[in-house]
Formats: C-alpha cells, structure tokens, sequence
C-alpha cells in the first residue's frame, strides 16, 4: 500500500508575493450581509478548534465592514481551504455582552470579526 | 570548599522561568529541524530578523497621517499599502512572503476621535502587528490583560493610567482572526508646527496599542510591575 500524498505546499504557492488573506480573494461568493445589518452571533457547537468567543454567543451585532474572503479558522486549522467565507467587522454595544455594564458608559462598545456561519439575521 | 564558594562559581541564570508553553516550542523547533521543514540556520535567521522589529514605522505610519490628510485616507482604508511609506512590506518579507500565522496581512488602522477611543487586545492568545510594531509586550499576552479589558475596559485602562470621561465611547477591538490593528491617536495639543519625527517620538508603542495617550515632553511607556517568577528555575 502506498504512503498517502499531501501537498503540503498548496498555501505557499498560492499566497507568496500576494499575501493571505488576500490571495483567497472573489472565491467566496456573493456577500449575504452588508454594512448596516443587524446580526445575531449562533452559538454552535465547539467541536475542536474555532475562534468565536463564547462571549459573543447570541449576543446581536451591527456590520461595520466587509473586511476580507478567507476560508475559516476552524476549517484552516485542517488544511481545508476550499469554502473560504466573507469576513464581517462587527460592533457590539458592551451592554449586550455584559449585563452587568455600567449604564454610565452605555456608549461603550466592542469590534471583533467573524465569518459568515457564525452568523444569522437579528 | 564550602557551599557558598560553589555557588559562586555558578553561571548567573539567564531567566528566572521556563514556562511550558517554551518547553513545548522548543520540543516542536528541534521536531522541525530534524523532519527538514526548516533548517536551524533558517530558524536562527528568522529570529534576528524579528529581533530587528519595532514600534517605530507604526509611530511614523500616525506622524505621516497627521500631517497629511490624504495619507491619513490612504492609511484608514488601507494599512497595508500606507505600511510601504513607512518601509513596511507585510507581503514580501521574512520568513514566508505572504505573512506569518501570526502577522497575516491585513492591517487595520483604527482613528481615534475626541469623542471614540480604541484599544486593541486578543483574546484568544496574542494577536498583534509585529512586523510594524516589533514583539508585543509581556502584559499584553497576559490572561489578565486578555480577560478583562473586553469586560472591564475602563478599570484596566485607569490602571494604565489612562482615565475617560462618560462622552467618550471605548472601543475594544478583539483581533482574533486576520486582521491586526493598531490605534491612531488623536494629535495633542501643542504639537502645532512639529516635524514627522518630532511627532513620531510621542507616539509610543502603549499608544499603538491604545492603553496611553501621546502626550507632549513623554517619549517613553510607563513601566509596568514585574512579578517574580512562578516556578523559579532552580540553579
């Protein structure tokens, strides 16, 4: 039985002299959220690796930016690139995240970036 | 020959901890090494270079923006073209040409008003600008740091030494995916007429990462304390 083959060199020649994550730019599709929208964060499950902080976990959002198309962490982290997703900015108002903030600085907020499954309408 | 003339003769100890976390990097290098991924002198190569990094191109990158409102643009909308004016290539430079895992190209430049203030944090471990900021510092990989500037922004920035009023509204930027971020301050008062490096020695690496404010005659960070090891390396 023959050694199975990786090509563990696809990144390298697909980002060298253009960056990452600007190298996965146009494959993701049409965006399904704009700047403005309103959005809730889904809670799903943690099965090995992700990076959507369980602090953000239903809390709802405003889209700021679109900021890039890169396959998510938690499908990189497996050497899998083929359904990059758009990347969203978005703003949360600290009072949706902590209950427990001072009503003093309701203005606060807080930015952080997500990809597209880990969001739906609000 | 009695204990203490041993001890005498024993080399002063370079660092009071090894922390498991460096175990388990250097058991991965050496890993590395031998597998052929990369060769030592590759490794040792890298290091210089990162060594080499610091906080004075992002300084520059805010000077430059301040006193030209059409580089200010540019370096809003796009942190990784006005980083070439500042002598920062995030595409084509050490080690890999298209970024790290942990300096992916994409910056952020994030415009401080009199009435916003950011302040830039990972959550998720230590997510940060190296190549235009150098190596973060140690309180900024701290779980302390991490936990509680997303909950309790103002408590920790106080701390710092940095105080907000009510109409200011603090925004925490947690960058844990592939953006980076540094903060562009407000220019102070009583900089009028000032040069790029005049203006560029204020700005200092605490302001990049938004937990101080440039302030005329301060060209330094605060200290921060230094807490004894946890595990001392017994010699």
């Amino acid at each position: 039985m023959s050694k199975p083959h990786y090509d563990r060199e696809h990144h390298v020649k697909k980002a060298t002299g253009i960056g990452d994550p600007q190298c996965f730019k146009g494959e993701a599709g049409p965006a399904k959220f704009k700047v403005g929208d309103r959005v809730r964060v889904k809670d799903l499950p943690d099965i090995f690796y992700n990076r959507c902080q369980v602090y953000t976990r239903g809390a709802t959002a405003t889209v700021v930016e679109l900021v890039y198309e890169s396959p998510p962490a938690e499908d990189e982290a497996w050497d899998n690139c083929e359904n990059p997703e758009w990347f969203y900015s978005l703003v949360f108002k600290q009072k949706d995240l902590w209950p427990d903030y001072s009503d003093t600085f309701a203005n606060d907020t807080l930015e952080t970036e997500l990809s597209e499954r880990w969001l739906e309408p609000a | 020959m009695s204990d203490q003339h041993e001890e005498l003769h024993q080399p002063a100890a370079m660092v009071d901890e090894v922390s498991e976390f460096e175990v388990l990097e250097l058991a991965v290098r050496e890993l590395c090494i031998e597998k052929g991924l990369f060769s030592a002198d590759d490794h040792r190569r890298w290091t210089e270079y990162m060594h080499t990094l610091g906080p004075a191109p992002a300084a520059h990158l805010v000077a430059k923006a301040w006193l030209d409102p059409e580089f200010k643009k540019t370096a809003v909308t796009d942190g990784v073209k006005a980083s070439l004016d500042v002598g920062i290539d995030w595409v084509n430079s050490m080690p890999t040409n298209f970024g790290t895992p942990s300096d992916y190209c994409n910056l952020r430049v994030l415009e401080d008003t009199p009435t916003l203030k950011h302040v830039v944090v990972c959550t998720l471990c230590s997510c940060y600008p190296r190549p235009i900021l150098g190596q973060s510092p140690e309180w900024y990989r701290t779980p302390n740091y991490r936990r509680r500037i997303v909950r309790w922004p103002r408590q920790v920035l106080a701390e710092f030494g940095l105080q907000l009023s009510a109409d200011i509204e603090v925004r925490v930027e947690d960058s844990n995916q592939k953006s980076r971020f540094i903060v562009m301050p407000v220019r102070p008062e009583g900089t009028e007429g000032w040069t790029e490096d005049q203006l560029a020695e204020i700005v200092t690496r605490d302001c990049l990462i938004g937990v101080a404010v440039p302030q005329v005659g301060k060209t330094e960070n605060d200290k921060r304390p230094v807490r004894p090891a946890v595990n001392p390396y017994k010699h």
